[in-house]
């Protein structure tokens, strides 16, 4: 068996262990139900009290779909792989699995893939759900040809606390530190993300604008939602959807386009740097010390 | 790529390893060929696991290397494991298969195609015990069954080399002569076992060979017949009396020949300084104080023996 089958076999076990956790089942469960819910109640709120512009009706499909990640993809993402590395080690499981013929590099591969693809499964059903409960609710949508693009979008951006709950996962060697942390940094740089981004308008002083764009949470949030604003015409009224700094910018007589188009490297930019990284320090972790015993 | 026709098939040379500035390790070497059973003695904290776990790949050492059939399992795990099997003491499996899943997800492991995982699966459940309860999750099993199935896992690959981790503790005695007679045969089909134990007297029914570890150091390493005669020095009598009074210790004590007395319960061990038929004289000391001899036996050394005479040289 070569390299990339023996990754394929612990793709497939990390499958089975993330599905045999009935907490991430449930949040998925309640991802799919919450985005079913806003979208009914919004739908229902909007055609009584005609708050959402008709013009924004045809657009819907994106907001349906970013709100159903908002949430609990993150949460899901988080868990999944808070737990992929470090419960082996409190386990004990790792032992038996690195005793067998797999180098390490090859068993983490396998097990960051196989989370990350489950995610990816979570991802593509929100997505579609969202996409579809926008055409139950509010007529024909606008752009569906780009779903899929939306989908690879929302994978890619989800890369980036995916990625820093992994490295918790095998720095740390405990699912709760691990989890614990990578909720703490995702809270925290959304509120920080937030404060710079007001300092900034207040200011006006860049370093809060480049600052408040280097908090993991930006990249991560506003990616899918800046290559939709790219990919087509949206009306400006579309609250939802976007980065805030840009309707400033904008607001104060700058190239929205120019300001996308930025925005948009700069995002695929953070989220591929912080991925890196944090896989570097995983694998470098793994690769330097002792396959811990077991611990819980 | 490993060898398999090497005539040595695990190499452990000058093996030191530290966990911060504690020595867990200092330069154990020994080697086992081909069809040895070997029995790898030690209290707890010994140096055992730790060494088991390099010699899996699990732990880098701080010195020294391991090869298995000629190759490190540190550097290349892919090549060094793939005839290896292990069963850790007590594991704590993925309750989340079933018996037969997590069977047949090792054998994936292995890369054994899905025919000869089938088959196998079947035997090895059969093997161990385990046929009804194959379809089960592994989380309703209880510890000896666990145990069982850990033999079996570490059977899936039709390993070259056993290693075992205390591998029948927490079975039920029909359940230990079973993995003993078991063990005894894959011996005899050529397969090397390595068994790390407590459990002296099963070491000394099945093992070809025995290396003892003491505070990470080996003290003895050899076949399990020289290690009885290297410890054979003195022989011991038991000395069973009515009752065990101070006059007659102390003047058993006195004898020329004898080493030391220890009084357990109403009874005498009296070690003997050199390995002679010292019943008579023990009789006669014995009578001599007024003492009632109920029983006399003269003990010679068993592996327990020579194992604690081998912990306390290396101390």
């Amino acid at each position: 068996m070569d390299a990339l089958g023996r990754v394929a076999v612990i793709i497939g076990y990390e499958w089975r262990r993330a599905l045999a956790k009935k907490k991430i089942l449930a949040l998925i469960i309640l991802a799919v139900a919450f985005q079913t819910l806003v979208m009914v109640v919004l739908s229902q709120f909007a055609t009584r009290t005609m708050f959402l512009p008709s013009g924004v009706m045809p657009f819907m499909w994106i907001f349906g779909v970013l709100q159903g990640q908002s949430l609990f993809v993150p949460l899901i993402a988080i868990i999944t792989a808070g737990s992929s590395m470090s419960e082996e080690y409190e386990h004990g499981t790792a032992d038996i699995l690195l005793s067998k013929p797999i180098t390490k590099v090859e068993y983490m591969f396998g097990k960051f893939f196989g989370g990350f693809s489950l995610l990816a499964v979570v991802e593509l059903c929100t997505t579609f759900v969202g996409a579809i409960l926008a055409v139950w609710f509010f007529g024909p949508q606008t752009g569906l040809q780009y779903v899929p693009l939306m989908f690879l979008a929302i994978v890619y951006s989800s890369l980036i606390f995916f990625c820093m709950s992994f490295m918790f996962s095998e720095v740390f060697r405990r699912s709760t530190i691990a989890t614990m942390s990578a909720f703490a940094i995702l809270f925290a740089s959304s509120i920080i993300s937030q404060y710079l981004a007001s300092l900034y308008m207040m200011t006006r002083d860049y370093l809060y604008f480049h600052l408040s764009r280097g908090i993991p949470t930006w990249g991560a949030t506003y990616f899918p939602s800046l290559l939709m604003r790219e990919l087509m015409a949206m009306p400006s009224s579309f609250f939802i959807v976007g980065d805030p700094l840009i309707s400033f910018e904008v607001a104060r007589g700058a190239s929205e386009a120019i300001y996308v188009r930025d925005a948009l490297l700069q995002a695929v930019m953070t989220v591929a740097v912080y991925a890196i990284i944090f896989i570097l320090i995983a694998v470098y972790r793994l690769l330097k010390s002792d396959v811990t015993k077991k611990t819980a | 790529m490993p060898d398999l026709e090497s005539h040595s098939v695990i190499t452990v040379s000058n093996l030191t390893k530290y966990y911060g500035k504690f020595e867990a390790l200092d330069s154990v070497s020994f080697n086992i060929d081909k069809g040895w059973v070997y029995g790898y003695l030690g209290p707890n904290g010994a140096g055992k696991t730790t060494t088991i776990r390099i010699m899996l790949g699990l732990l880098k050492p701080s010195q020294g290397e391991v090869q298995i059939s000629g190759v490190n399992p540190t550097k290349d795990p892919v090549h060094a494991l793939q005839f290896v099997g292990y069963a850790p003491e007590l594991p704590t499996l993925q309750t989340f298969f079933t018996g037969e899943q997590l069977l047949d997800f090792m054998g994936k492991m292995f890369g054994l195609p899905t025919q000869a995982r089938s088959e196998k699966i079947k035997q090895l459940l059969d093997f161990v015990g385990l046929k009804e309860w194959g379809r089960k999750k592994i989380g309703n099993y209880s510890k000896g069954m666990v145990q069982r199935l850990s033999v079996a896992l570490a059977l899936i690959n039709d390993p070259i080399v056993l290693i075992m981790d205390e591998p029948t503790i927490g079975m039920d005695p029909e359940a230990t002569a079973h993995f003993r007679n078991l063990f005894m045969n894959l011996s005899k089909e050529g397969k090397t076992i390595f068994i790390s134990s407590h459990l002296l007297d099963e070491v000394q029914r099945i093992c070809t060979h025995v290396g003892m570890i003491n505070r990470g150091k080996i003290v003895f390493t050899g076949p399990i017949d020289q290690v009885l005669e290297a410890f054979t020095q003195r022989w011991i009598v038991e000395a069973e009396l009515r009752d065990v009074t101070e006059n007659i210790v102390s003047s058993l004590k006195e004898l020329e020949l004898v080493e030391d007395v220890k009084v357990e319960g109403n009874k005498l061990m009296i070690e003997l300084k050199e390995k002679i038929d010292l019943r008579g004289e023990i009789s006669s000391e014995i009578f001599k104080q007024k003492g009632v001899l109920l029983s006399l036996n003269l003990h010679k050394i068993t592996l327990e023996d020579a194992y604690l005479r081998a912990l306390k040289g290396g101390q």
